[in-house]
Parts: C-alpha cells; sequence; structure tokens
C-alpha cells in the first residue's frame, strides 16, 4: 500500500465532500484557464490589431526619428531602396512598407481640420494592413503616385467629406514654408481607434512627397514579419545586419511603439492578476474548510496511525498527497471543463463590445493559452497543498492520547 | 544467577491531569518490572489509571514524574519521531475499540507497520496473510474492516500489533467489546503467541475473564499498585 494509494482511498471515503471539493477546484480551474485564454485572445487580437494598423511589426527610422511626431524638415531615412534590399535578406522578413508621416491641416475650402497624414505605397499596403480593407465608401488608393487620398470615418465626418469630393491638404514642407496640394477623396475608411478614426489619412507617397518636398525620402519604414512571436529578436537581429552594412539607424519592435497595447495589456494584468487571486483564496478557503472537517473527522484514526508507528511527518505527507491529488485531478477536469467550455463560446457567434478607444466590436473568442492552463495547475496545486498543510500540520501535533479517545 | 533484564521498566511513574483547574492524580509513583515472554495482566475499576499506565509504558503519552526504561534504555529525552520508530519496531498494541484503519483491508491494516519500517508492498502483505492466517483470518485478508465481527477486528489488530515481531505487546480492555466465544478467543490467542513467540504481554483489563488467565498480574487502583498477585 503506497502512501499514494492510501490518500487516494482516504479522498474516496467520502464522496460526496470530495465531489464538492473537486468541483470548487474543477471551476477554479477552469475559470483561470479561460480568463487566460480570453485575455490572451484579446492581447494578441489588440496586437494583430495594432500591426495591421499600418505600424508593422517593426519599423526603421533614421537616427533620433522616433523621437519626433513624423516628418521634419531636412530629416527623413537615406538609401530606402537599400536598406529594403538588405531587410530582404533576412528570412523573417514578409514585406517592406514606405512610410512619411506627417501632420497638417485638411480643407474643403471652408473648414480646416487637423489630421494625421501617412504617405503609404498603395500596393504592398493593401496586401498587408486592414485600413484598405475597412473601406466604408469609396475605394483604397490605386498607385504610388495618385492624387488621392483616404480619410479617416470621423476625420471625413468633421470635415463633411465623401468620396470623390476635392481636398485641400496643408502641411510644412521642406524649406519651412506652407504647403498646399489637392486632391481627390479616394474613399472612407474606418480605424479600429475612435482617436485614430477621427484624424487618419492616408495619401499616396507621390502626394505627401509633392505637399512636403521630402526629394524621394520616406520618415520610416514599416517592416512585416512571417509571424507576430519573435518581433523583439528579429527587430535586434535586422538592425545588426543594417550596422554591420554601415547603415545608421534605429530599429524597434512594434510594443515599443505601442503605448496603447502596453498599457491594456497591463491593465489586463492587473485586472486578471487580480481575479486569479480572488479565485485562488476563495478555492483555499473552501477547500481548506473540507480538508479540515475530513481531518478532524479520522483523529481517531491518526491516533491509532501515530500509536502503531507512523511518524509525525508521515501524516503531513499524507494529507499533503491529499491535497495533491485533488489538485492534480481536479486540474485535469477543470482542463476538459475549460476546453468545453471554449469550444461552446467560440461556436457561439457571441460578439463583445468595442474595447475602450475602440470603434468595433469583436467576435467572442478564448484561446486553449497553454500558459493559463499552467498557471491554473500551478495555483491549483499550491493552494490544495496550502488547504492540506493545515490539518496536515494539526494531525501530526496532536498529542496521541487525545486522538485516541476523540470523539 | 542473574534476573533477565526486563523488557520494560516504569520508576516512580506518575501522571496528573487537569480538570478544570483541579488537578486529578491518574498515577502516583507506580513501579513495574516486565520480563521477557511475561504476562502481566494489570487489574483494576474503570478510572484506575490502567490507560494511563498503558500510554505511558507505550510511548504514547510521557509522564510527569518518573521514567520508562524500555529495553534497558531510558525513552524520556527520545524525540516524536524516535519515539514513534520505537512503537514501530518494539511495542505491538492491541486497543478496546480495534482501531483498525477503515479504508484497509485487514491484510493492509496488518502490513501497514512493516511498511512503515521499509519492507516492500508485497513482502509486507505475504507476511500479513501468514499473521492472518495464524490468527484464523485468512479468508477473511482482503475484507475491510467494516465487514467484520467484532472478534474478527480484534483478531486483525493482534496481528498488526504482531507485524514488526516486536518483543512487547500492550493491549488496553481487548476484551471489552467482545462477547464471550470472542474474547475466548483472543485470550486464546494471546496465551498462544505468548508462549509460541516468547513476546511478552501486558494487559490491562477489568474483565475477569482475562484476570483468570494471567501468569502474573496487579492491581491498581487510585493511580497506585496494591500488591502483586500471582496466579496458580
Amino acid at each position: 500500500m503506497t502512501l499514494w494509494k492510501f490518500a487516494a482511498r482516504n479522498i474516496a471515503r467520502n464522496r460526496r465532500r470530495t465531489l464538492l471539493t473537486l468541483g470548487v477546484v474543477v471551476f477554479g480551474f477552469a475559470a483561470i484557464a479561460l480568463a487566460g485564454g480570453f485575455m490572451a485572445q484579446s492581447l494578441d487580437g489588440l496586437g494583430e490589431s495594432t500591426i495591421r494598423s499600418g505600424m508593422g511589426h517593426l519599423q526603421i527610422a533614421p537616427p533620433g526619428g522616433f523621437d519626433d511626431g513624423g516628418w521634419e524638415t531636412g530629416r527623413g531615412l537615406e538609401g530606402e531602396a537599400r536598406i529594403a534590399a538588405l531587410l530582404r535578406q533576412d528570412p523573417a522578413v514578409k514585406e517592406i512598407l514606405p512610410r512619411l508621416e506627417f501632420v497638417g491641416l485638411l480643407s474643403d475650402g471652408r473648414r480646416s481640420v487637423p489630421f494625421l497624414g501617412v504617405g503609404v505605397d498603395p500596393v504592398p499596403e493593401a496586401s498587408q494592413m486592414d485600413a484598405p480593407k475597412a473601406i466604408a465608401s469609396g475605394r483604397w488608393l490605386a498607385d504610388r503616385d495618385e492624387r488621392a487620398v483616404v480619410l479617416g470615418a470621423g476625420l471625413a465626418r468633421s470635415l463633411g467629406a465623401r468620396a470623390g469630393d476635392g481636398v485641400t491638404l496643408l502641411a510644412t514642407g521642406e524649406d519651412g514654408t506652407l504647403n498646399a496640394v489637392d486632391a481627390a477623396v479616394a474613399g472612407i475608411v474606418h480605424m479600429p481607434l475612435k482617436e485614430l478614426d477621427d484624424r487618419y489619412l492616408a495619401a499616396t507617397l507621390g502626394l505627401a512627397d509633392d505637399l512636403l518636398g521630402a526629394g524621394g525620402r520616406v520618415s520610416r519604414l514599416a517592416v512585416v514579419l512571417g509571424e507576430a512571436r519573435g518581433a523583439a529578436a528579429a527587430c535586434r537581429r535586422i538592425e545588426a545586419r543594417l550596422r554591420d552594412a554601415g547603415v545608421v539607424v534605429e530599429a524597434r519592435p512594434w510594443e515599443a511603439l505601442a503605448p496603447f497595447y502596453r498599457q491594456v495589456r497591463t491593465l489586463y494584468l492587473g485586472i486578471f492578476g487580480f481575479m486569479g487571486i480572488v479565485l485562488v483564496v476563495v478555492v483555499l478557503l473552501a477547500t481548506a474548510n473540507t480538508m479540515m472537517m475530513a481531518a478532524a473527522e479520522r483523529t481517531r484514526e491518526i491516533g491509532t496511525l501515530r500509536a502503531i508507528g507512523t511518524r509525525p511527518s508521515l501524516i503531513r505527507g499524507m494529507f499533503l498527497r491529499e491535497g495533491i491529488l485533488l489538485a492534480v485531478a481536479g486540474s485535469a477536469l477543470g482542463a476538459l471543463l475549460a476546453l468545453l467550455v471554449r469550444l461552446v463560446l467560440n461556436h457561439s457567434g457571441l460578439e463583445l463590445p468595442p474595447p475602450p478607444g475602440g470603434t468595433r466590436g469583436m467576435p467572442l473568442h478564448v484561446q486553449a493559452y497553454a500558459v493559463a492552463y499552467a498557471a491554473g495547475a500551478v495555483a491549483m496545486l499550491v493552494t490544495l497543498t496550502l488547504a492540506a498543510w493545515i490539518p496536515a500540520r494539526r494531525a501530526s501535533r496532536i498529542p496521541i492520547v487525545e486522538a485516541l479517545t476523540h470523539v | 544467577m542473574t534476573a533477565p533484564t526486563p523488557i520494560l521498566r516504569a520508576e516512580r511513574l506518575t501522571r496528573t491531569y487537569r480538570i478544570g483547574d483541579a488537578p486529578v492524580a491518574a498515577l502516583r509513583d507506580v513501579n513495574l518490572d516486565l520480563a521477557p515472554a511475561d504476562f502481566l495482566v494489570v487489574q483494576g475499576p474503570s478510572g484506575s489509571g490502567k490507560t494511563t499506565l498503558i500510554n505511558l509504558l507505550g510511548l504514547l503519552d510521557r509522564p510527569d514524574g518518573g521514567r520508562v526504561i524500555l529495553e534497558g534504555r531510558p525513552v524520556g529525552d527520545l524525540g516524536e519521531e524516535a519515539r514513534a520508530d520505537l512503537r514501530r519496531d518494539r511495542i505491538g498494541f492491541v486497543f478496546q475499540t480495534f482501531s483498525l484503519v477503515p479504508v484497509l483491508t485487514a491484510a493492509e491494516n496488518v502490513a501497514w507497520p512493516m511498511a512503515l519500517k521499509g519492507l516492500g508492498e508485497a513482502e509486507a502483505m505475504r507476511r500479513s496473510r501468514t499473521l492472518l492466517e495464524r490468527v484464523g483470518l485468512a479468508a477473511r485478508a482482503d475484507v475491510r474492516p467494516d465487514l467484520l465481527s467484532g472478534g474478527e477486528r480484534q483478531r486483525v489488530a493482534i496481528a498488526r500489533a504482531l507485524a514488526n515481531e516486536p518483543p512487547l505487546v500492550l493491549a488496553d480492555e481487548p476484551t471489552a467489546h467482545l462477547d464471550s466465544e470472542a474474547a475466548e478467543t483472543i485470550l486464546d490467542l494471546m496465551a498462544d503467541l505468548n508462549r509460541e513467540r516468547g513476546t511478552a504481554f501486558l494487559v490491562a483489563t477489568h474483565d475477569p475473564r482475562v484476570v483468570a488467565r494471567a501468569r502474573r498480574r496487579l492491581a491498581l487502583r487510585d493511580g497506585r499498585f496494591e500488591g502483586e498477585g500471582r496466579a496458580a
């Protein structure tokens, strides 16, 4: 008779109570696994949305280029073509999207509203980014030199602009004077974040270059990788490759360029971390209570075991094994429950309301997030071990004579 | 010719409990020697201190005064783990209420002390079945205690007490919850084992059937021995 088998039999002796205890562990584990899966899915979704909003997985800028808000007179990325060629040597790089970022005023001749502009190469942009796919009316930009813009729906609304209208873009040019160019509104796009939607303007690189007098230079290169994971490592690798080639630039992964994403992640970790702690405390209190009851009922038996030579340390070990068995069984069943609930939720078609600052809701989807399952198992193991420790300590310390006469 | 070293010696054992604020002396300056292969019955009415004596001699409790010497070795300073090891290896217990572990079968109950000593499961179970056969319960080896009669349970308890072949068995009212027939069976068994194996028995009881079987008996009253009597 191993101690594990003995512990299993003790667990099975009061089936109703064991089922209740197990139920608490199963639901505790499933809650942690599902909440973690939901958090992971939400963060992945937000991350992907951030990347596909135009940021790419990493960006290349001239030295100090990440410190300003966009194009500055006399600044820009020298040798874009050579840099792009070097970048393409990295097998992780899928696409390189040039960017000429600027700010200015958009006018219909009667009113002017500020915008955050970005000059893009429309064709590769359309294949990699979300904006071209989120056209609400009109169309996306056709080619690099088209004299047209796409406006965020909020920006278009504030100006009363529609697809096909003519607008004027005003911005500070290379020589420091205010330049203006006319363009057609090719389309209106729904951007995922309201703040961006209210200010977004995409122009062709040709139009932006004319407006700014940039002389063919761009402010940044957005790099799209085959997959989002490993962006930071790819960034370091690419920066080293460029440095070895004598190209002095800065490279940053998307997370470093996305303060909103970082804030949301911190918020989520705080919320779900707090929920996790509450869950663990509830499981601890519920299981400790039932395990103490179970131990109290076995006081006389513990006295017998100790009387016939079972060491106090072994008595503690017996109870701890019961806690561990409950944690393992509860986690296994909890994992099954979590996977089942996940299956139901992911096929339910439910949609969540837009996140703070967002303009679009998202379908409810829960990942099978291995880290959450592992965290749930560890949490249940630690919790049940703690819950078992209290009766284990009591059982190993109670005077034998007192235990033998316990009623 | 020198007398054999007592397997168990009690010197001026004293144990006082507190009931509320009042001290109650359960044992007062009790002296006792138990020789190897002895069969000593300590008789006395309820409350005379028999169970307290068994508890102290069996290292289940610690005296307020005096000392216990087991096989020539004082045990008062030993820690809980060392005392547990001594109980496992050198002392067998038979309790009034059988005290079997309900989730273990009869054979597993008997094998438990052997497993504690480090014997492999298979060997422990083999020896356990041999012991159960000796106490006449071979056919009930795989039955759990709740399906055994009182007499059968006590026979399992005796087999368990002998599991690690201790030189000493302490029995506290072993026949108290048994009918006459079962009690006689248990007494026969203890007497046979005492004779066959040379195991010393110290039995605390107020059952006249047990007293009648004693080779040596001591009467305990109000925590003191009244005088030693020897059976004919």
